[in-house]
């Protein structure tokens, strides 16, 4: 009897065609996404009929966040995006260079001013250092008292993500305590923040923040007591930023 | 598709090499896209937030001679204090529907009277943020939404005719903001409401931008965000008390 011969087959699959489309994929998901920006707490925007599509560059974005209470009520500022595109045009000789705004190289900026105008209103030196300054550039979002700044920026990443996102921390947040000037008038350490983030140097930045309101981005959950959030919009305006944005989420008219 | 074969150049030679397939195995490729793209899913966002442009009136200026605030029209002031219910921890109350209990109490004209604490004239009334419903083929305003649309309709049904045009595409969605933004900002039509918002200091910041919401949607120009005084949670609490309401 002759055996009867199995021909072996390959199962072999051809990946080729999967690893296409899973090539087309990834490209539409690197083209089309932005990276979820890392916040101290989660935050539901409330829903707006508006569209009007937040900036991509140029923008302050302010969190507040608060618990039901509202007891703890806690302000960050994000300076985030891309650099500048259209700033500035290259001049030698006035020392400007294209990409020099970028967000990190405004980041430093604001971090030297603000902590200089703390000095100068409070008497206090809040201790700043360069190597501090260059580890700020790299920090997306910020909220610690200025006097705990020197301290925060030394934690490592992990350290300084749970002492901000703790909202029972009575260090964590910027504070909006009273701060007496010289003059007799009052401010507190979110205006000096707000006023060296529009003071950076950036005319871009400078433009948006105090003509159209587009450089200002408030954002805070759609559960937020009204007059917590209003104390921050108060403080813009004392500060004459009195045009912002505000975030929302998308809604129908007929919701 | 994956694998190369080698050709012997047309030429049939005796003891020619066997044709040889080079295959390349693209699994681990795969593996590796999916692993990406499956970390560009959770790590990204599509979603762009949108943003909501408010303008608060300037802060005073001590060196101002002249009073630069609007003046408010008797006829055409009408007033909205929003509240939102919650419990005592703090938590916002929602209905069976999961909608928050938003209610807008709202007047028009010059504050209530009030007479030694007392308020006098109870002329409050009580809303909520409803939205729009379907009539056969007609769009039909509820709660605060009809307040505001009635007192602005010499606006809307301006509007309301080159909004067709726009709907057909006969003119474009800047052509058609240009229009909106002038007919609702022309002081030719003298019943515009001035609207005032107030907020108590229970109300969510939802309800506050679901009433500057209806602004936009009602097409109203004159509208402010105001502080909640004391004499408010009076008329407040005297409203309370007409109706019967803890």
């Amino acid at each position: 009897m002759g055996k009867i011969k199995v021909k072996r087959k390959s199962t072999l699959i051809d990946m080729t065609a999967m690893s296409d489309v899973t090539v087309l994929l990834l490209t539409f998901f690197m083209l089309t996404s932005t990276f979820l920006q890392k916040e101290p707490t989660q935050v539901i925007t409330p829903p707006s009929v508006s569209t009007t599509k937040v900036e991509t560059s140029n923008v302050a974005q302010i969190l507040v966040s608060t618990d039901p209470t509202g007891e703890n009520t806690k302000v960050y500022i994000s300076l985030l995006g891309e650099a500048d595109p259209d700033f500035p045009e290259a001049n030698e000789e006035l020392g400007l260079y294209p990409g020099m705004w970028s967000t990190e190289e405004l980041r430093k900026s604001v971090l030297t001013t603000a902590s200089l105008r703390y000095k100068e209103l409070t008497g206090r030196d809040p201790g700043i250092t360069k190597f501090d300054v260059d580890k700020f550039a790299k920090i997306g979002t910020f909220g610690v008292p200025m006097m705990q700044m020197h301290e925060f920026l030394n934690m490592d990443q992990t350290a300084q993500d749970e002492f901000i996102s703790n909202l029972a921390n009575p260090q964590s947040g910027i504070p909006l305590r009273d701060i007496k000037k010289a003059d007799g008038t009052i401010t507190n350490e979110f205006q000096i923040w707000m006023i060296a983030i529009r003071d950076a140097g950036n005319p871009g930045l400078t433009e948006a923040m105090r003509k159209t309101g587009s450089g200002i981005a408030v954002k805070a959950d759609r559960t937020a007591q009204f007059n917590k959030v209003n104390e921050v919009l108060e403080n813009l305006r004392t500060i004459k930023l009195n045009k912002f944005t505000v975030m929302t989420a998308l809604k129908t008219e007929n919701d | 598709m994956a694998q190369i074969e080698q050709s012997d150049g047309g030429k049939k030679k005796k003891g020619a090499q066997k044709k040889m397939s080079i295959h390349v195995d693209f699994t681990p490729m795969v593996d590796m896209n999916m692993l990406l793209i499956t970390f560009f899913m959770l790590c990204t966002t599509m979603i762009k937030s949108q943003t909501l442009s408010i303008a608060l009136p300037a802060p005073p200026d001590e060196n101002a001679t002249q009073e630069n605030s609007e003046s408010v029209g008797e006829s055409t002031a009408l007033t909205l204090i929003i509240d939102t219910e919650r419990d005592e921890a703090g938590n916002i109350l929602t209905d069976e529907a999961g909608k928050t209990k938003d209610v807008i109490y709202y007047y028009s004209g010059f504050e209530p009277t009030i007479e030694k604490g007392v308020v006098t004239e109870h002329k409050l009334a009580a809303e909520h943020f409803v939205g729009n419903t379907m009539d056969g083929s007609r769009t039909v305003q509820n709660g605060i939404r009809k307040i505001l649309h009635d007192r602005n309709s010499e606006v809307l049904d301006e509007i309301e005719k080159y909004k067709a045009d726009w709907r057909a595409g006969k003119i474009d969605d800047i052509a058609f903001d240009t229009i909106a933004r002038k007919i609702r900002n022309n002081a030719d039509y003298k019943n515009r409401p001035q609207v005032t918002i107030k907020a108590t200091e229970r109300a969510s910041w939802e309800s506050v931008i679901s009433a500057l919401d209806e602004m936009q949607i009602n097409q109203i120009s004159q509208y402010r965000i105001s502080k909640f005084t004391s004499n408010d949670s009076l008329i407040i609490a005297d409203y309370k008390q007409q109706n019967g309401i803890q």
